[in-house]
Protein backbone atom coordinates (compact mmCIF):
# COMPACT_ATOMS: atom_id res chain seq x y z
CA UNK A 1 0.00 0.00 0.00
CA UNK A 2 1.42 3.32 -1.01
CA UNK A 3 0.27 5.98 1.61
CA UNK A 4 1.02 9.73 0.58
CA UNK A 5 0.22 12.29 2.47
CA UNK A 6 -0.14 14.94 0.08
CA UNK A 7 -1.86 15.38 -3.23
CA UNK A 8 1.73 16.00 -4.93
CA UNK A 9 3.00 12.89 -3.83
CA UNK A 10 -0.03 10.99 -4.78
CA UNK A 11 -0.63 12.96 -8.49
CA UNK A 12 3.56 11.86 -9.04
CA UNK A 13 2.68 8.53 -7.90
CA UNK A 14 -0.44 7.71 -9.95
CA UNK A 15 1.90 9.19 -12.64
CA UNK A 16 4.38 7.02 -12.49
CA UNK A 17 2.60 3.93 -11.49
CA UNK A 18 -0.67 3.77 -14.19
CA UNK A 19 -1.25 -0.37 -14.36
CA UNK A 20 -2.15 -2.00 -11.31
CA UNK A 21 -3.04 0.70 -9.13
CA UNK A 22 -6.55 0.84 -7.13
CA UNK A 23 -7.37 4.40 -5.13
CA UNK A 24 -8.99 2.97 -1.67
CA UNK A 25 -10.63 6.09 0.24
CA UNK A 26 -12.34 4.25 3.32
CA UNK A 27 -13.18 0.87 1.77
CA UNK A 28 -17.16 0.34 1.79
CA UNK A 29 -16.69 -1.17 -1.35
CA UNK A 30 -13.64 -1.76 -2.84
CA UNK A 31 -12.86 -4.14 0.61
CA UNK A 32 -15.67 -6.19 -0.25
CA UNK A 33 -14.55 -6.29 -3.68
CA UNK A 34 -11.46 -7.49 -2.81
CA UNK A 35 -12.37 -10.01 -0.56
CA UNK A 36 -14.78 -11.91 -3.50
CA UNK A 37 -11.98 -11.45 -5.69
CA UNK A 38 -13.82 -9.44 -7.79
CA UNK A 39 -10.29 -6.89 -8.02
CA UNK A 40 -6.74 -7.92 -7.41
CA UNK A 41 -4.89 -4.72 -7.13
CA UNK A 42 -1.28 -5.25 -7.32
CA UNK A 43 -0.83 -2.04 -5.10
CA UNK A 44 -3.36 0.36 -3.05
CA UNK A 45 -3.01 4.14 -2.81
CA UNK A 46 -4.64 4.91 0.25
CA UNK A 47 -6.35 8.37 -0.03
CA UNK A 48 -7.43 8.81 3.85
CA UNK A 49 -4.58 10.90 5.08
CA UNK A 50 -5.63 14.11 2.30
CA UNK A 51 -7.70 15.90 4.50
CA UNK A 52 -7.48 18.89 1.91
CA UNK A 53 -10.24 16.99 -0.35
CA UNK A 54 -12.75 16.95 2.43
CA UNK A 55 -14.91 19.81 2.74
CA UNK A 56 -18.08 21.54 1.63
CA UNK A 57 -18.23 24.90 0.88
CA UNK A 58 -20.43 27.33 -1.27
CA UNK A 59 -18.96 29.35 -3.90
CA UNK A 60 -20.02 31.41 -6.87
CA UNK A 61 -23.48 30.32 -6.97
CA UNK A 62 -22.35 26.55 -6.42
CA UNK A 63 -22.23 24.01 -3.59
CA UNK A 64 -18.64 22.28 -3.99
CA UNK A 65 -18.10 19.05 -2.26
CA UNK A 66 -14.75 17.42 -1.67
CA UNK A 67 -14.29 14.22 -2.70
CA UNK A 68 -13.15 12.68 0.87
CA UNK A 69 -16.01 14.08 2.50
CA UNK A 70 -18.01 11.16 4.12
CA UNK A 71 -21.90 11.20 3.85
CA UNK A 72 -22.26 12.19 7.76
CA UNK A 73 -19.59 15.05 7.06
CA UNK A 74 -22.32 16.38 4.19
CA UNK A 75 -25.10 15.75 6.23
CA UNK A 76 -23.24 17.70 9.71
CA UNK A 77 -22.56 20.69 7.19
CA UNK A 78 -24.23 24.13 8.12
CA UNK A 79 -24.19 24.72 4.28
CA UNK A 80 -26.33 21.61 3.67
CA UNK A 81 -29.51 23.12 4.97
CA UNK A 82 -33.38 22.20 4.95
CA UNK A 83 -32.72 22.97 0.95
CA UNK A 84 -30.60 20.20 0.61
CA UNK A 85 -32.60 17.59 2.81
CA UNK A 86 -32.59 15.27 -0.10
CA UNK A 87 -28.89 14.43 0.77
CA UNK A 88 -30.45 13.69 4.36
CA UNK A 89 -32.91 11.30 3.01
CA UNK A 90 -29.61 9.83 1.15
CA UNK A 91 -28.13 9.19 4.28
CA UNK A 92 -31.07 7.64 5.72
CA UNK A 93 -31.42 5.12 3.18
CA UNK A 94 -27.75 5.03 2.42
CA UNK A 95 -26.19 2.63 5.09
CA UNK A 96 -26.17 2.59 8.95
CA UNK A 97 -24.13 4.80 10.76
CA UNK A 98 -20.84 3.33 10.53
CA UNK A 99 -21.20 3.17 7.05
CA UNK A 100 -21.98 7.06 6.34
CA UNK A 101 -19.34 8.05 8.58
CA UNK A 102 -17.11 6.17 6.28
CA UNK A 103 -18.23 6.20 2.93
CA UNK A 104 -17.06 8.98 0.45
CA UNK A 105 -18.62 11.40 -2.22
CA UNK A 106 -16.00 11.13 -3.95
CA UNK A 107 -15.65 7.01 -3.75
CA UNK A 108 -19.34 6.69 -4.55
CA UNK A 109 -19.26 8.54 -7.55
CA UNK A 110 -16.42 6.28 -8.95
CA UNK A 111 -17.94 3.08 -7.53
CA UNK A 112 -20.08 3.94 -10.51
CA UNK A 113 -22.96 1.03 -9.79
CA UNK A 114 -26.37 1.19 -9.67
CA UNK A 115 -26.59 1.19 -5.72
CA UNK A 116 -24.52 3.91 -5.29
CA UNK A 117 -27.58 6.16 -3.90
CA UNK A 118 -25.92 9.49 -4.83
CA UNK A 119 -25.71 9.11 -8.13
CA UNK A 120 -29.17 9.72 -9.23
CA UNK A 121 -29.08 13.09 -6.98
CA UNK A 122 -26.30 14.21 -8.42
CA UNK A 123 -27.59 13.79 -11.88
CA UNK A 124 -30.66 15.39 -11.37
CA UNK A 125 -28.40 17.95 -9.68
CA UNK A 126 -26.53 18.37 -13.07
CA UNK A 127 -23.95 18.05 -11.21
CA UNK A 128 -20.10 18.23 -12.59
CA UNK A 129 -17.05 16.45 -11.44
CA UNK A 130 -13.04 17.73 -11.47
CA UNK A 131 -10.45 15.91 -11.77
CA UNK A 132 -6.70 16.60 -11.40
CA UNK A 133 -3.20 15.03 -12.48
CA UNK A 134 -0.08 16.24 -12.54
CA UNK A 135 -0.54 17.65 -15.56
CA UNK A 136 -3.83 19.70 -14.50
CA UNK A 137 -7.48 20.08 -13.92
CA UNK A 138 -10.30 18.99 -15.99
CA UNK A 139 -14.32 19.35 -15.25
CA UNK A 140 -16.55 16.98 -16.51
CA UNK A 141 -20.49 16.18 -16.13
CA UNK A 142 -21.29 13.18 -13.46
CA UNK A 143 -23.48 12.32 -16.19
CA UNK A 144 -20.89 11.68 -18.79
CA UNK A 145 -18.34 10.80 -16.10
CA UNK A 146 -20.10 7.57 -15.15
CA UNK A 147 -19.76 5.75 -18.91
CA UNK A 148 -21.14 2.41 -17.35
CA UNK A 149 -21.30 -0.04 -14.77
CA UNK A 150 -17.93 0.01 -12.75
CA UNK A 151 -16.55 2.33 -15.71
CA UNK A 152 -15.56 5.99 -15.42
CA UNK A 153 -13.79 8.37 -17.67
CA UNK A 154 -11.62 8.85 -14.87
CA UNK A 155 -7.73 7.71 -16.73
CA UNK A 156 -5.31 6.01 -14.44
CA UNK A 157 -3.14 9.27 -13.20
CA UNK A 158 -6.27 11.35 -11.98
CA UNK A 159 -7.68 11.72 -8.76
CA UNK A 160 -11.72 12.81 -8.44
CA UNK A 161 -11.06 16.06 -6.61
CA UNK A 162 -14.16 17.67 -5.81
CA UNK A 163 -17.81 17.11 -7.01
CA UNK A 164 -20.12 20.43 -7.53
CA UNK A 165 -23.58 21.70 -8.68
CA UNK A 166 -25.69 25.11 -9.23
CA UNK A 167 -27.05 26.25 -5.13
CA UNK A 168 -31.06 25.04 -5.14
CA UNK A 169 -33.13 28.72 -5.97
CA UNK A 170 -36.02 28.98 -4.10
CA UNK A 171 -38.81 28.04 -6.86
CA UNK A 172 -36.33 24.86 -7.00
CA UNK A 173 -36.77 21.27 -4.65
CA UNK A 174 -34.91 17.97 -4.76
CA UNK A 175 -35.88 14.58 -3.00
CA UNK A 176 -34.58 11.01 -2.96
CA UNK A 177 -36.32 7.93 -2.54
CA UNK A 178 -35.10 4.04 -1.99
CA UNK A 179 -36.78 0.76 -1.90
CA UNK A 180 -34.53 -2.12 -0.52
CA UNK A 181 -34.61 -5.05 1.52
CA UNK A 182 -33.26 -2.93 4.79
CA UNK A 183 -32.94 1.20 5.17
CA UNK A 184 -29.46 0.20 6.75
CA UNK A 185 -28.17 -1.84 3.85
CA UNK A 186 -27.15 -0.38 1.06
CA UNK A 187 -28.66 -2.27 -2.09
CA UNK A 188 -31.46 -0.87 -3.40
CA UNK A 189 -34.39 -2.36 -5.83
CA UNK A 190 -34.94 0.57 -6.93
CA UNK A 191 -34.10 4.27 -6.24
CA UNK A 192 -35.27 7.80 -7.69
CA UNK A 193 -34.21 11.44 -7.33
CA UNK A 194 -36.60 14.64 -8.63
CA UNK A 195 -35.36 17.85 -9.00
CA UNK A 196 -38.24 20.46 -9.95
CA UNK A 197 -38.47 24.14 -10.66
CA UNK A 198 -41.35 25.97 -10.67
CA UNK A 199 -42.34 28.91 -12.52
CA UNK A 200 -44.48 31.78 -10.88
CA UNK A 201 -47.38 30.43 -12.51
CA UNK A 202 -46.79 26.89 -11.05
CA UNK A 203 -45.77 25.67 -14.79
CA UNK A 204 -42.95 22.74 -14.74
CA UNK A 205 -40.10 25.05 -15.77
CA UNK A 206 -37.67 22.22 -15.13
CA UNK A 207 -37.83 18.34 -14.18
CA UNK A 208 -35.01 15.88 -13.87
CA UNK A 209 -35.84 12.69 -12.64
CA UNK A 210 -33.35 10.02 -12.47
CA UNK A 211 -33.17 6.11 -11.56
CA UNK A 212 -30.66 3.63 -10.09
CA UNK A 213 -31.53 1.45 -13.37
CA UNK A 214 -32.98 3.57 -16.48
CA UNK A 215 -31.42 1.10 -19.59
CA UNK A 216 -29.21 -1.04 -17.83
CA UNK A 217 -27.24 -1.20 -14.59
CA UNK A 218 -25.88 2.39 -14.24
CA UNK A 219 -27.81 5.62 -12.82
CA UNK A 220 -29.70 7.42 -15.46
CA UNK A 221 -32.16 10.29 -16.52
CA UNK A 222 -35.33 8.94 -17.30
CA UNK A 223 -35.51 12.19 -20.35
CA UNK A 224 -39.11 10.95 -22.18
CA UNK A 225 -40.95 11.41 -18.74
CA UNK A 226 -38.66 14.41 -17.97
CA UNK A 227 -40.06 16.01 -21.29
CA UNK A 228 -43.81 15.11 -20.77
CA UNK A 229 -44.02 17.12 -17.78
CA UNK A 230 -41.86 20.03 -18.48
CA UNK A 231 -43.80 23.30 -19.38
CA UNK A 232 -47.09 21.16 -17.87
CA UNK A 233 -49.30 22.28 -14.61
CA UNK A 234 -47.89 19.92 -11.61
CA UNK A 235 -51.47 17.86 -11.17
CA UNK A 236 -52.87 14.75 -11.30
CA UNK A 237 -52.83 14.38 -14.92
CA UNK A 238 -49.60 15.38 -15.37
CA UNK A 239 -48.45 13.11 -13.04
CA UNK A 240 -50.29 10.06 -14.48
CA UNK A 241 -49.03 10.92 -17.67
CA UNK A 242 -45.93 10.99 -16.60
CA UNK A 243 -46.23 7.45 -14.66
CA UNK A 244 -47.66 6.39 -18.55
CA UNK A 245 -44.29 7.24 -19.78
CA UNK A 246 -42.25 6.19 -17.53
CA UNK A 247 -43.27 2.74 -18.01
CA UNK A 248 -42.29 2.72 -21.41
CA UNK A 249 -39.40 4.49 -20.77
CA UNK A 250 -37.74 2.25 -17.69
CA UNK A 251 -36.09 -0.97 -18.83
CA UNK A 252 -35.45 -2.65 -15.84
CA UNK A 253 -33.84 -6.21 -15.23
CA UNK A 254 -34.58 -8.74 -13.44
CA UNK A 255 -32.06 -10.09 -10.74
CA UNK A 256 -31.90 -12.17 -7.45
CA UNK A 257 -32.58 -9.46 -5.45
CA UNK A 258 -36.36 -8.22 -7.19
CA UNK A 259 -38.13 -9.15 -10.81
CA UNK A 260 -38.62 -6.63 -13.86
CA UNK A 261 -42.17 -6.53 -12.48
CA UNK A 262 -41.84 -5.68 -9.21
CA UNK A 263 -39.05 -3.23 -9.97
CA UNK A 264 -40.96 -1.12 -12.34
CA UNK A 265 -44.13 -1.25 -9.77
CA UNK A 266 -42.04 0.29 -7.15
CA UNK A 267 -40.53 2.49 -9.46
CA UNK A 268 -43.36 4.21 -10.40
CA UNK A 269 -45.03 4.65 -6.85
CA UNK A 270 -41.70 6.49 -5.58
CA UNK A 271 -41.40 8.40 -8.16
CA UNK A 272 -44.91 9.95 -7.54
CA UNK A 273 -43.70 10.04 -4.50
CA UNK A 274 -40.25 11.78 -5.16
CA UNK A 275 -42.31 14.64 -7.11
CA UNK A 276 -45.28 14.99 -4.26
CA UNK A 277 -42.03 15.81 -1.71
CA UNK A 278 -40.40 18.24 -3.97
CA UNK A 279 -44.05 19.75 -4.51
CA UNK A 280 -44.53 19.51 -0.57
CA UNK A 281 -40.79 21.61 -0.42
CA UNK A 282 -41.94 23.96 -2.57
CA UNK A 283 -44.99 24.79 -1.15
CA UNK A 284 -42.73 25.75 1.81
CA UNK A 285 -44.27 22.96 4.17
CA UNK A 286 -42.70 21.33 6.76
CA UNK A 287 -41.31 17.55 5.46
CA UNK A 288 -40.33 14.83 7.44
CA UNK A 289 -37.56 12.93 6.59
CA UNK B 1 3.42 -7.14 0.58
CA UNK B 2 4.64 -4.09 2.06
CA UNK B 3 5.03 -3.81 6.33
CA UNK B 4 4.20 -0.66 7.80
CA UNK B 5 4.91 1.04 10.96
CA UNK B 6 1.29 1.76 12.40
CA UNK B 7 1.22 4.63 14.68
CA UNK B 8 -2.02 5.22 16.32
CA UNK B 9 -3.89 5.75 19.96
CA UNK B 10 -6.24 2.83 21.51
CA UNK B 11 -8.56 3.64 24.35
CA UNK B 12 -6.38 6.68 25.14
CA UNK B 13 -2.80 4.77 25.08
CA UNK B 14 -0.02 5.40 21.81
CA UNK B 15 0.57 2.91 20.11
CA UNK B 16 3.42 1.72 17.47
CA UNK B 17 2.73 -1.96 15.41
CA UNK B 18 4.15 -3.45 12.63
CA UNK B 19 1.26 -4.05 10.38
CA UNK B 20 1.32 -5.31 6.94
CA UNK B 21 -0.76 -3.64 3.95
CA UNK B 22 -3.46 -5.98 3.86
CA UNK B 23 -4.37 -6.04 7.38
CA UNK B 24 -7.61 -4.91 9.07
CA UNK B 25 -7.60 -3.12 11.94
CA UNK B 26 -10.16 -5.37 13.39
CA UNK B 27 -7.62 -8.36 13.45
CA UNK B 28 -4.64 -5.78 14.80
CA UNK B 29 -6.86 -4.99 17.22
CA UNK B 30 -7.72 -8.36 18.23
CA UNK B 31 -4.92 -10.45 17.57
CA UNK B 32 -1.47 -7.68 17.75
CA UNK B 33 -3.52 -5.74 20.52
CA UNK B 34 -5.30 -8.89 22.27
CA UNK B 35 -8.09 -6.58 22.47
CA UNK B 36 -10.91 -9.35 22.35
CA UNK B 37 -13.90 -6.87 22.82
CA UNK B 38 -14.39 -6.24 19.32
CA UNK B 39 -16.49 -9.08 17.76
CA UNK B 40 -15.90 -10.02 13.75
CA UNK B 41 -19.29 -10.50 12.52
CA UNK B 42 -20.25 -10.48 8.49
CA UNK B 43 -16.58 -8.96 7.57
CA UNK B 44 -18.52 -7.13 5.15
CA UNK B 45 -19.73 -3.97 6.54
CA UNK B 46 -23.80 -5.42 6.72
CA UNK B 47 -24.00 -6.10 10.32
CA UNK B 48 -21.88 -3.06 12.63
CA UNK B 49 -20.84 -5.90 15.04
CA UNK B 50 -17.10 -4.71 14.34
CA UNK B 51 -17.79 -1.47 15.15
CA UNK B 52 -15.28 0.88 16.89
CA UNK B 53 -14.78 4.99 17.25
CA UNK B 54 -12.52 6.15 14.98
CA UNK B 55 -12.01 10.13 15.93
CA UNK B 56 -15.18 9.77 18.10
CA UNK B 57 -17.36 7.96 15.00
CA UNK B 58 -18.41 4.84 15.20
CA UNK B 59 -16.79 2.77 11.69
CA UNK B 60 -16.65 -1.16 11.06
CA UNK B 61 -13.53 -2.19 11.53
CA UNK B 62 -13.88 -5.06 9.25
CA UNK B 63 -13.24 -2.25 6.40
CA UNK B 64 -10.45 -0.32 7.49
CA UNK B 65 -6.92 -1.57 6.76
CA UNK B 66 -5.11 -1.03 9.78
CA UNK B 67 -2.45 1.72 8.27
CA UNK B 68 -5.53 3.61 7.66
CA UNK B 69 -5.86 4.06 11.14
CA UNK B 70 -2.62 5.72 11.59
CA UNK B 71 -2.60 8.86 13.66
CA UNK B 72 -6.19 8.25 14.32
CA UNK B 73 -7.97 7.83 18.52
CA UNK B 74 -9.53 4.42 18.63
CA UNK B 75 -11.89 3.53 21.23
CA UNK B 76 -12.99 -0.09 21.11
CA UNK B 77 -15.36 -1.85 24.09
CA UNK B 78 -12.49 -1.72 26.00
CA UNK B 79 -11.29 1.99 26.69
CA UNK B 80 -15.39 2.52 27.53
CA UNK B 81 -15.32 0.93 31.50
CA UNK B 82 -14.48 -2.41 32.81
CA UNK B 83 -16.02 -5.16 35.05
CA UNK B 84 -14.99 -3.31 38.29
CA UNK B 85 -15.76 0.28 37.29
CA UNK B 86 -18.73 -0.21 34.03
CA UNK B 87 -19.58 2.93 32.27
CA UNK B 88 -23.23 4.20 33.23
CA UNK B 89 -24.13 2.95 29.31
CA UNK B 90 -22.58 -0.51 30.49
CA UNK B 91 -24.33 -0.51 33.91
CA UNK B 92 -27.76 0.54 31.96
CA UNK B 93 -27.52 -2.67 29.89
CA UNK B 94 -27.01 -5.01 32.93
CA UNK B 95 -29.80 -3.18 34.97
CA UNK B 96 -32.24 -3.89 31.49
CA UNK B 97 -30.80 -7.05 31.15
CA UNK B 98 -30.04 -5.83 27.28
CA UNK B 99 -27.82 -8.45 26.56
CA UNK B 100 -28.62 -11.61 25.45
CA UNK B 101 -26.10 -13.55 23.46
CA UNK B 102 -23.94 -10.31 23.75
CA UNK B 103 -21.91 -10.69 20.69
CA UNK B 104 -23.49 -7.17 18.77
CA UNK B 105 -23.40 -5.24 22.34
CA UNK B 106 -19.72 -4.12 21.95
CA UNK B 107 -20.95 -2.03 18.79
CA UNK B 108 -24.60 -1.25 20.67
CA UNK B 109 -22.28 0.33 23.13
CA UNK B 110 -20.21 2.26 21.20
CA UNK B 111 -23.18 3.30 18.99
CA UNK B 112 -25.01 4.85 22.08
CA UNK B 113 -21.54 6.79 23.20
CA UNK B 114 -21.27 8.50 19.99
CA UNK B 115 -25.50 9.18 20.15
CA UNK B 116 -25.26 10.33 23.76
CA UNK B 117 -22.43 12.67 23.28
CA UNK B 118 -24.32 14.47 20.15
CA UNK B 119 -27.75 13.98 21.71
CA UNK B 120 -27.94 13.66 25.82
CA UNK B 121 -31.98 13.18 25.85
CA UNK B 122 -32.63 10.89 22.32
CA UNK B 123 -36.22 9.90 21.74
CA UNK B 124 -36.64 6.20 20.51
CA UNK B 125 -36.36 6.92 16.97
CA UNK B 126 -33.25 8.97 17.61
CA UNK B 127 -32.11 6.09 19.19
CA UNK B 128 -33.15 3.48 16.26
CA UNK B 129 -31.22 5.49 13.75
CA UNK B 130 -28.42 5.36 16.00
CA UNK B 131 -28.48 1.90 16.62
CA UNK B 132 -29.60 1.06 12.88
CA UNK B 133 -26.23 -0.50 11.22
CA UNK B 134 -26.11 -2.91 13.83
CA UNK B 135 -27.75 -6.02 13.98
CA UNK B 136 -28.91 -7.73 17.40
CA UNK B 137 -29.77 -11.82 15.86
CA UNK B 138 -31.65 -12.34 19.47
CA UNK B 139 -33.33 -9.41 18.59
CA UNK B 140 -33.59 -7.85 22.08
CA UNK B 141 -33.89 -4.39 20.18
CA UNK B 142 -36.78 -3.67 22.92
CA UNK B 143 -34.56 -3.77 26.12
CA UNK B 144 -31.57 -2.45 24.03
CA UNK B 145 -33.54 1.12 23.56
CA UNK B 146 -34.99 0.61 26.64
CA UNK B 147 -30.88 0.94 28.47
CA UNK B 148 -30.15 3.30 26.00
CA UNK B 149 -32.78 5.54 27.53
CA UNK B 150 -31.87 4.67 31.32
CA UNK B 151 -27.75 5.15 30.60
CA UNK B 152 -28.89 8.72 28.78
CA UNK B 153 -30.98 10.00 32.13
CA UNK B 154 -27.99 8.46 34.57
CA UNK B 155 -25.66 10.91 32.03
CA UNK B 156 -27.68 13.49 32.00
CA UNK B 157 -28.40 13.37 35.68
CA UNK B 158 -24.56 13.36 36.75
CA UNK B 159 -23.74 15.94 34.61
Amino acid sequence: MFVPENAADLLQYLDSHQTGVHLIANGTDLINRIQRKQVNPKTLVDLTGLSEFRYVKREGGMIKIGALTTISDLVASPIIDSRYDVFREVAMKFGGPSIINMATIGGNICSASSSEDLLPVLLVLDADVQVRSIHGERTIRVEDFVKGKRMTDLKSNELLVETSFSELESCSACSFEKVGMRNSLIIAFVNCAVFLRLAENKLCDEVRIAFNRVNGKIPQRARQTEKIMKGTMLNEQTLANAVATLRNELKLTSDFRASEEYRLEVACAIFKRAVGRCADRLAGEKVLV
Amino acid sequence: MSKHLLKFSVNGKDYAVVVQSHERLLDVLRDKLGLKGTKEGCSTGDCGICGVLMDGKLVNSCLIFAIQARNKKIVTIEGIGSAEKPHPIQRAFMKWNASQCGYCIPAMILATKELLEKNPDPTTEDIKIATRGIICRCTGYLKIFEAVKTAASEMRGAE
